[in-house]
């Protein structure tokens, strides 16, 4: 297992500016360049990882372009405004009917493009980060949480195989798989063999000093706060909703979460597990930090210098060619930083041939 | 001043009340929230970044919820339990392979409920809201509906003892307690099966159908924008979802008895908490880790 | 160090019933470094006691104790298992249960982290710990990859992460093979001698410890007094102990040999006597038409071949016992039997008609396999539903009596109305035997079946088996308790590679292979005596035909 070549907490911020990138924008220029960068990022990681890279369980191109052809589909058949139409299905079909116009082709394409950045995005992010980095970026105020989670992905493959010599078991009785019916017996050894299991490894644990205290009681300024929060959180929608002030509405929002994530950070502080190797901070990962704030402060907030109007494409009701700033396309560059950060150590040497290991589990654990 | 046992009574219902509403409001956002846009360009740019925003205020209320529910649960038998009953879950997702099921039903429901059930709503919403984030990990498949997905589950999980007072009031009204008991829950899971569907279909509706419209007038989006998402959940996720009800409602029928009678044969030994009552000064121990009856 | 002091402890019931207490007024003293066996019978309350010495018991389980307890000075019932933690490490009897990690350096980290280390000072002590253990090679492994040696090592290093003075083992061996006990038990001498470490270890398997011990206290159970001193004086005085001990009892041999060396210098009186009257070799019978007969199987995982060319029949009122390193393929080729695995080539033939095409349940109709672990088959209410179920399985209506013979037949007449998994584990194996016999099959295969049972339910199995012997039965036995098969088996089967490389009787295999000698061969080397009722025998009728 090679260590991190980016802290977790980078890759999030890059995760992040490419959300926030392609929800502030239906532009397809923005949305080309984007999907460009990210299939860099996503080339660079498979290539420098090699078989460190967890591969997600469905091909993203693949579901991509199912994804981009449905929704452009399903945006046709709904809505028909637009000035070409390809197609007149009658009108007496109930949400169907009308024309079929190329402009509501064009909009659902660029809403399936979106789905499938984001598709991308979270493969890369859970390519490059195995488990244990992923459960390690639960916040410290979660510390129980963390230690079910950690509890859970350990015993995972364990209930696998348990539930393979269950299967053996039964079917030595004469249990033959047909249907519903058949998951009792397979389900209850399980459960039963778990429970057992659960008590002695909470046995286990409190002979090794687990906390067993009495429950964490947070104290009154961090329950004020968070209560606070949520009452402006509350009050932004409710204000949007009923009103249509949206600054207001939009200043409560971001007000109240910011309210809100000061108190788990608190709460958070009031935690006295330490970690053992917390991953470092290096200077590559202040570069993707970088890139990733460069790419939301430009797409985000109105910077002098940069025309935001563009990110704005409106294919209705008539086609139009989209505009692009540079300013901002030179910032989705940004977004680029992970290749850099990734190939600073150059590419890596082939793994030296391991003795076997025993093949215990049906499923291999993700490393 | 307001009494301390008020205020400590006072935060949690307020809490969930707040967490609750808004996360209503977040996951129905389709429906009011292009009604409130003006038609300007700079405003309509906004509409865009709607589904971010609300997975975000969905992901935020969840982690209040989280912080509020394991509070109460510090207690190591609880973790060890926990941890365990969400792996068993979290495997049962995928487990097709093994065992056979109508389309891409999967049998999670099944435990969430009847630990919610069985050991209150707190320990559902934990059971609810880990399975799914334990089985997006292990199969690697994080993606961007996951915190819908954990906070509907959570959901799930926490009104499970909403069932207590209904199988109650059946039972005076003259029924069978085992099969009454059955009935209830395996309706509540396939009801709950279907809104489900009906909840993750929200997330992924914007981007199949654009939210925006041309011209507005507050009232008629309402209903269009109603009709527009039913007959696009008729068309995409009723089968599907129908599915799911159909396979929960059996499963906890087959499933449901037996699953039970384990759990509570494990209460006992899992709810115990020692009172070092005999002797004279000593500490008391772990608070009860978990609450049968009654608790919110 | 450790005292206990008119201890007296009850289990928790629902029960108004005051319930025999299973410590009663328990007086006992534990010196700094010394290294403590605690023997006795299953349900003697060796759990209860070891537990009490960190404070499990009664924060974890519950019930009344009165007396008084003291640990390093400590009172363990009021300073709760979070403080005992860095007193007392403990390892419990399961190499799955114990961790909370997937990583063998995290899983040691886990400890420190709770306490609160600062950062630095964990690194050091997680390096210190795989040092102590010699894991740093695994460091990075994930616990599930590794041998269950392996495992019960890493458990003994994370409990030892907060450096206790004190290490508490439960049966830390019973569910290890030869070989992975020997590895953890050389830990534990080590850390014994090497560091002073106190241990106090409740096992089984004598043999290996007992040389390296310093006291032995003996729980006679049901709130007798113990009985505790050095391992000779108490062996002495109790029925367990190794063959080699009771043989030396028997013949009454003094001071008690602990080891094959100290009784080798006993034994060169018997040994003369046989230059004398040499003893005939064992007289192999022929056997009948077999009952079960595999020709040639082979079984390959993807490119991985597990089994070639094996060749084996099963005779009726037969016990065959096959025996193997781990990793042989022994589990493997038990499971191509009944078809659990694939066959890539070669045949099975049960009562002369092949296999070929039954599915598992038919086969399993003639053929019962009870697998390592039997909880993996008990699921039902009642130990006579289990019974149901399996014949409901099969289609068959429970004929007149059938279980209720069974049940009688194994002893579980009285406990057939009892949840299976609130039984002991020597009569949860015997459920699942019930279970998977009530089809009345001629053959049965059995994989290591003695794993976790003390010493009198294993009695007990020995003589299920005899009985079923007699009945004509034919058994396959997989086992690595070599005293059992020198007792039991009537032929021996040698496992290697996925290959069977010796077949023949007991006597001539398990004289010779280092692996796989019982001790009382070992004590004779030249003879075929493989158990104590071997030896006793011949040498009264050695005196009979001297005198």
């Amino acid at each position: 297992m090679t260590s991190l070549r980016l802290h977790p907490v980078a890759w999030v911020s890059w995760l992040l500016a490419i959300l926030i990138g392609v929800t502030t924008t239906r532009n397809p220029l923005y949305l080309g360049l984007i999907l460009l960068w990210l299939a860099a990022v996503m080339v660079t990681a498979r290539l420098v990882l090699g078989q460190h890279f967890t591969r997600p369980p469905l091909s993203p191109w693949r579901w991509g372009s199912v994804m981009i052809l449905s929704t452009a589909l399903f945006n046709a058949l709904n809505v028909h405004v637009g000035t070409h139409s390809l197609l007149h299905l009658p009108a007496w079909l109930p949400l169907f009917g009308g024309p079929i116009t190329l402009e509501a082709l064009l909009y659902g394409a660029l809403n399936g493009l979106v789905l499938l950045a984001l598709l991308l995005a979270f493969g890369v992010v859970n390519g490059v980060l195995p488990v244990w980095a992923l459960v390690g970026l639960i916040p410290r105020a979660y510390y129980p949480v963390a230690v079910v989670v950690a509890i859970a992905v350990t015993f995972a493959p364990v209930t696998v195989r348990r539930l393979q010599q269950i299967q053996e078991a039964q079917a030595i009785r004469g249990h033959q798989v047909r249907g519903l019916r058949c998951w009792l017996p397979l389900l209850l050894p399980l459960l039963t063999g778990g429970l057992e299991h659960a008590f002695q490894l909470a046995e286990a644990m409190m002979a090794r000093g687990f906390a067993s205290q009495a429950a964490v009681v947070y104290t009154l300024p961090t329950q004020v706060m968070v209560l606070l929060g949520l009452v402006g959180v509350l009050g932004g929608l409710l204000v949007q909703m009923l009103t249509v002030r949206t600054l207001l509405s939009m200043g409560l929002l971001v007000g109240g979460s910011a309210v809100l994530i000061a108190a788990l950070w608190g709460a958070g502080r009031s935690q006295p597990h330490t970690r053992y190797r917390p991953a470092p901070w290096r200077g590559r990962d202040w570069l993707v930090l970088c890139g990733a704030l460069l790419v939301i402060v430009c797409f985000l907030l109105p910077v002098p210098g940069v025309d935001r109007v563009s990110l704005f494409y409106y294919p209705y009701p008539t086609l139009t060619l989209p505009a692009f700033a540079i300013p901002l396309g030179l910032a989705t560059w940004g977004l680029l930083m992970p290749v850099l950060a990734l190939l600073l150590d150059g590419l890596p040497k082939p793994p030296a041939p391991r003795p076997n290991e025993r093949p215990t589990e049906m499923v291999e654990a993700r490393r | 001043m307001i009494p301390r046992s008020g205020v400590r009574l006072l935060y949690p219902v307020l809490l969930y009340s707040l967490t609750n509403l808004i996360g209503v409001l977040a996951f129905l956002y389709p429906f009011w929230w292009p009604a409130t846009l003006q038609t300007t360009d700079s405003a309509m740019a906004h509409a865009t970044d709607a589904p971010l925003l609300t997975t975000l205020l969905v992901l935020l209320c969840l982690g209040v919820l989280l912080l509020e529910v394991q509070s109460q649960m510090v207690n190591t038998k609880t973790v060890a339990l926990l941890g365990v009953l969400v792996a068993i879950n979290a495997t049962l997702r995928y487990a097709e392979t093994i065992i056979p099921g109508p389309g891409g039903f999967s049998p999670i429901f099944l435990l969430i409920v009847l630990t919610g059930y069985v050991y209150g709503s707190r320990f559902g919403f934990l059971m609810g809201v880990l399975t799914l984030l334990v089985s997006a990990l292990i199969t690697g498949g994080v993606g961007p509906w996951l915190p819908y997905q954990m906070f509907t589950a959570g959901w799930v999980g926490i009104s499970a003892p909403l069932c207590r007072p209904l199988i109650r009031w059946l039972r005076r009204l003259g029924g069978d307690e085992a099969r009454v008991t059955l009935w209830v829950l395996a309706g509540f899971g396939g009801l709950w099966g279907l809104l489900y569907g009906a909840i993750m279909n929200l997330w992924f509706w914007p981007f199949a159908v654009g939210a925006v419209e041309q011209s507005w007038q507050p009232g008629i989006q309402l209903v269009e924008t109603l009709r527009r998402y039913v007959l696009f959940y008729l068309v995409t996720s009723l089968l599907w979802d129908f599915l799911c009800l159909v396979g929960n409602m059996t499963l906890i029928l087959i499933a449901g008895a037996p699953v039970l009678r384990v759990l509570q044969r494990f209460q006992q030994r899992f709810e115990f908490h020692y009172d070092a009552v005999a002797a004279p000064g000593a500490m008391t121990s772990e608070t009860p880790a978990i609450l049968v009856s009654g608790d919110a | 160090m450790i005292t206990f002091d008119q201890v007296t402890y009850c289990y928790p019931t629902d029960t108004a019933t005051p319930t025999i207490p299973v410590l009663h007024k328990l007086n006992l003293h534990f010196h700094a470094g010394e290294f403590t066996l605690l023997v006795g019978p299953s349900g003697a309350g060796k759990s209860t006691l070891l537990r009490l010495l960190n404070g499990l018991v009664p924060h974890f389980s519950g019930g009344t104790l009165t007396g008084k307890l003291r640990v390093n000075g400590l009172d363990p019932v009021l300073a709760t298992p979070r403080v005992m933690s860095r007193h007392v490490g403990f390892v419990f009897q399961d190499p799955e249960a114990q961790f909370v990690m997937e990583r063998v350096e995290e899983e040691i980290a886990f400890a420190l982290e709770n306490a609160a280390t600062p950062a630095q000072a964990m690194r050091l002590r997680v390096e210190e710990t795989l040092d102590l253990l010699d894991l740093a090679a695994l460091r990075q492994r994930p616990i599930a990859t590794l041998s269950g040696g392996e495992r019960q090592r890493v458990a003994i290093a994370a409990a030892l992460a907060l450096r206790p003075t004190i290490l508490v083992l439960d049966e830390p061996t019973s569910q290890l093979d030869p070989q992975s006990a020997e590895e953890v038990l050389q830990a534990l001498v080590r850390l014994n001698q090497d560091h002073g470490l106190t241990v106090v270890l409740a096992e089984h398997r004598l043999e290996r410890v007992l040389p390296f011990v310093d006291r032995v206290v003996y729980l006679p159970g049901k709130g007798g007094a113990p009985i505790s001193g050095t391992p000779r004086d108490v062996l002495a005085a109790i029925d367990l102990g190794p063959p080699l001990v009771q043989l030396a009892k028997a013949l009454g041999w003094h001071p008690l040999p602990l080891t094959v060396k100290e009784g080798l210098s006993f034994n060169r009186q018997i040994v003369a006597s046989l230059a004398d009257h040499p003893v005939p070799p064992a007289v192999v019978t022929q056997g009948k038409p077999p009952l079960l007969q595999a020709r040639n199987l082979e079984v390959a995982y993807g490119a991985q071949r597990i089994l070639h060319g094996v060749n084996l029949a099963l005779a009726p009122g037969e016990i065959v016992a096959l025996l193997g390193r781990n990793g042989a393929g022994k589990s493997t080729l038990l499971k191509s039997l009944v078809s659990l695995v694939r066959v890539a080539r070669g045949a099975v033939t049960i009562h002369g008609r092949t296999t070929q095409g039954l599915s598992v349940a038919e086969i399993c109709r003639q053929v019962a396999y009870l697998p390592q672990d039997p909880n993996a088959l008990l699921f039902a209410d009642t130990v006579r539903e289990e019974l149901l179920i399996t014949l409901r399985n099969h289609g068959l209506h429970p004929a007149l009596g059938v279980v209720e013979t069974l049940l009688t037949q194994l002893g579980l007449a009285d406990k057939a109305e009892c949840y299976p998994r609130d039984l002991s584990v020597g009569e949860r194996q015997r459920v699942a035997l019930a279970a998977i016999l009530v089809t009345k099959p001629a053959v049965i295969l059995l994989d290591e079946p003695t794993r976790g049972l003390d010493y009198l339910a294993k009695v007990q199995l020995m003589a299920l088996l005899k009985m079923w012997r007699m009945e004509g039965k034919a058994m396959l036995l997989v086992s690595h308790d070599v005293e059992l098969v020198a007792a039991l088996a009537d032929r021996v089967l040698l496992m290697s590679q996925g290959e069977i490389i010796a077949d023949g009787p007991p006597a001539d295999l398990l004289r010779a292979s280092p692996l796989f000698a019982a001790q009382i061969a070992r004590l004779f080397p030249h003879t075929s005596w493989l158990t104590v009722e071997d030896v006793l025998a011949n040498v009264g009728r050695g005196k009979e035909e001297a005198v």
